[in-house]
């Protein structure tokens, strides 16, 4: 076995076959089977920081650069003052935030399913909001949620993207939307599992 | 350490030496928290449970009635670690008898454990850890692209400008690094604070 078989079974890209012989082989060789335990606590702690937002992955943190810019920024609001203050961008608002164990039960409950033939699109309530995405969903994957708003044409703008999400249950996937922070109109809730070749699904909703 | 063939390991379980029931465990131990890992969804408690189940499995058919082929011992306990697994997913789902239930769905769900938080706090402070130490924004953004959103070595390297070898020794200095922050396990206080999760 090697980096790349490594890299394909963490990743989810082997057949079915292939990562049960993976798997035999990890278990009769402990110091791989460490190394491969790595590999997936790397993907899953990459996936976890990146829950909330992946603005960290792209920003610099270079900590010269951060005390340059620390101290222009004193000399900046010396200078500047009142002015300033209200120049200050705020901290955007979370529309979308991952279900934690302190979040289990708040919000409005709204679930989400897809239904043939079913045309009415259901409506979200105001204020927090748990969404309960109904479907079948593996465990052992990770998903990515995004939040589409679809104008008259059908153009999708992205309002929030959460990576990451474990699903609640085989059947249940749950996310957490503030509904006060959206605009009136027609919304999306795309739903992919991170791994090669996974196809999209879109649960539609209303906002009054 | 020295691995011990499967078929010395069955035959001196068998004899009832205590030791080789220790070396079975420390030998299979990292395998089957691989194999399980992938099929426990990110709950640390879970994956626990299960590798003591199938370890107990295991070392009680060795000392009993043993097994078929002693030399394929691994692949012996790695198909009871999955048909463990699949045994537990079962079980769960028998448990929501009522999946359309707004109410079962709010009650039904088991809240992750203790361990599993801390397991998963462990992974992402030191993937924080890391990524401050990256100095390249390349860098940050190419395990991104690689682990999170999962695209192809070639479309990475094409996208940052990369050659292979460098994508590749990038990638390796990150996994040691990770592999060395988790292994000192110095996180403050204030890291803890500022996880957010």
């Amino acid at each position: 076995m090697n980096q790349q078989q490594m890299e394909q079974y963490v990743s989810g890209r082997m057949s079915g076959e292939e990562a049960r012989a993976f798997e035999d082989y990890c278990v009769a060789n402990p110091e791989f089977a460490r190394q491969v335990e790595f590999e997936q606590r790397l993907k899953a702690g990459i996936a976890q920081v990146a829950r909330g937002n992946t603005a960290e992955f792209v920003r610099s943190q270079n900590p010269m650069r951060w005390s340059l810019a620390a101290a222009a920024g004193i000399v900046f609001v010396l200078f500047a003052g009142f002015f300033i203050y209200n120049l200050v961008p705020r901290a955007a608002p979370v529309i979308m935030a991952a279900v934690t164990p302190d979040t289990r039960n708040d919000g409005t409950p709204l679930r989400l399913a897809l239904i043939r033939g079913n045309e009415n699109t259901p409506e979200l309530p105001k204020g927090l909001v748990r969404v309960a995405i109904a479907g079948l969903f593996d465990t052992g994957f990770q998903y990515s949620i995004a939040l589409d708003r679809l104008d008259p044409k059908r153009n999708i703008d992205t309002v929030a993207t959460l990576y990451g999400q474990h699903p609640a249950s085989p059947v249940t996937l749950e996310v957490l939307v503030d509904s006060d922070q959206l605009e009136p109109g027609i919304y999306s809730l795309r739903v992919r599992k991170q791994a090669p070749s996974e196809e999209a699904l879109d649960f539609e909703f209303l906002k009054h | 350490m020295d691995f011990v063939p499967g078929g010395e390991l069955s035959r001196r379980i068998r004899e009832g030496d205590v030791s080789a029931e220790s070396e079975l465990i420390r030998q299979f131990e990292p395998g089957l928290r691989v194999l399980l890992r992938r099929r426990t969804g990110g709950d640390f408690g879970l994956l626990q449970d299960l590798v003591q189940e199938t370890l107990l499995v295991v070392i009680q058919r060795l000392r009993g009635a043993g097994i078929e082929d002693p030399a394929k011992l691994a692949a012996f306990a790695a198909q009871t670690a999955r048909n463990l697994a699949i045994a537990s997913l079962r079980k769960t789902e028998r448990q929501r008898t009522d999946v359309d239930s707004e109410a079962t769905d709010r009650n039904a769900d088991p809240s992750r454990g203790v361990e599993e938080i801390a397991a998963d706090v462990e992974s992402a402070l030191a993937v924080r850890a890391l990524l401050r130490e990256l100095p390249q924004p390349r860098d940050r953004l190419m395990l991104k692209r690689f682990y999170l959103d999962d695209h192809d070595k070639e479309v990475i390297c094409q996208e940052l400008d990369l050659t292979e070898a460098a994508f590749n020794q990038a990638l390796s200095r990150a996994r040691k690094r990770f592999r060395q922050i988790l292994e000192e396990r110095g996180f403050s206080k204030r890291d803890l604070l500022n996880l957010g999760l």
